[in-house]
């Protein structure tokens, strides 16, 4: 064969193309098997997807308001739509912050000035948890962290929200 | 605290500072054809209810399982067989009882119940999933959550 070094034999050349065209086919149904088994690693993550909470950054004021918004969540097999809620409002430094509302007690919503007794804090009903207007909490009630910080963003003058991260303690 | 097993290992944990539990009565019936549609969107309302009770007061308040009763059985049965989940909910430390239902027959009978009856006239119909049902349902759970504080 190697002497006539240019030549192709008839043989050669069905090998080749056959070779060819089974090689292309085989890859035509492995690319999506293959694609279907390592899907999950493709997908886009839910986390750190920010959500717009329809709430304009020109209505936060500097007095906590409670917001309400849903987010799609993917739990194994299941979506389902999950209900979110958070505290929003400026600080003396005109940042804008957002806690939630759990009570890093035992879960409980908490609610901004839920008690008269403790104006400018937050309160919560179950057992007398109390933080400050900075989210930390009040030592000497059952809390030992502070609330959770929603990461946050400003787009076009509206604000998003995403997961809830947790601060260490006081 | 719901009836779960993430829920029951904290319960296990923090046991003295849940006091309350919460016990959602719920009718059933195939008879009256009529009806049906109304009973099974109260099951689902009073389902949605008790949920975002739990959701509010989760630190204070354990939700079992609903209760489940034939609509025309006689109450004074269920009420014995309802007092039978009562005993044995007190082999836990729980001082508050509370029954939520939207079922009216139960206001009759609230003196012999040992716990307090929290009825609801509710809705007959309508879309659960409506921003309107949404407001209602969250209107509802913080009147119903301020009146359980109340006990407290």
């Amino acid at each position: 064969m190697s002497e006539k070094k240019q030549q192709v034999s008839r043989r050669q050349f069905l090998n080749y193309t056959l070779t060819g065209v089974g090689g292309f086919m085989a890859a035509g149904m492995l690319a999506p098997m293959l694609r279907m088994a390592v899907d999950p690693v493709l997908q886009e993550s839910g986390h750190g997807d920010l959500t717009n909470v329809s709430l304009a950054v020109e209505d936060i004021t500097t007095e906590p308001q409670r917001i309400d918004w849903k987010v799609n969540q993917v739990d194994g097999w299941y979506e389902s739509e999950v209900n979110r809620s958070a505290w929003v409002f400026k600080n003396d430094k005109d940042e804008i912050q957002a806690f939630s509302p759990i009570c890093k007690h035992l879960g409980c919503v908490v609610s901004w000035e839920g008690n008269d007794q403790y104006p400018d804090q937050f309160y919560c009903p179950c057992h007398d948890g109390r933080y400050y207007k900075d989210g930390t909490n009040v030592p000497g009630t059952p809390p030992l962290k502070p609330l959770d910080v929603y990461e946050s963003e400003v787009r076009e003058g509206m604000l998003f929200l995403g997961d809830a991260v947790p601060r260490e303690g006081a | 605290m719901k009836w779960n097993k993430a829920d029951l290992a904290q319960y296990l944990e923090a046991k003295e500072y849940i006091d309350t539990i919460l016990i959602p009565l719920i009718p059933y019936q195939m008879s009256t054809e009529s009806e049906l549609e109304k009973n099974a969107f109260q099951n689902e309302l009073t389902t949605v209810l008790a949920n975002d009770l739990e959701k509010e007061l989760t630190g204070r308040v354990m939700l079992t399982p609903s209760y489940y009763y034939v609509k025309h059985a006689t109450k004074e049965e269920e009420i014995e067989r309802l007092h039978g989940w009562i005993t044995e909910i007190q082999k836990q430390p729980f001082s508050h009882v509370f029954f939520l239902t939207l079922d009216a027959s139960w206001k009759k009978h609230e003196q012999v119940l040992k716990g307090t009856l929290l009825w609801l006239p509710g809705m007959k119909s309508g879309d659960l999933h409506s921003a309107e049902m949404h407001r209602f349902v969250r209107d509802q759970v913080d009147q119903i959550s301020e009146l359980i504080r109340s006990y407290w």
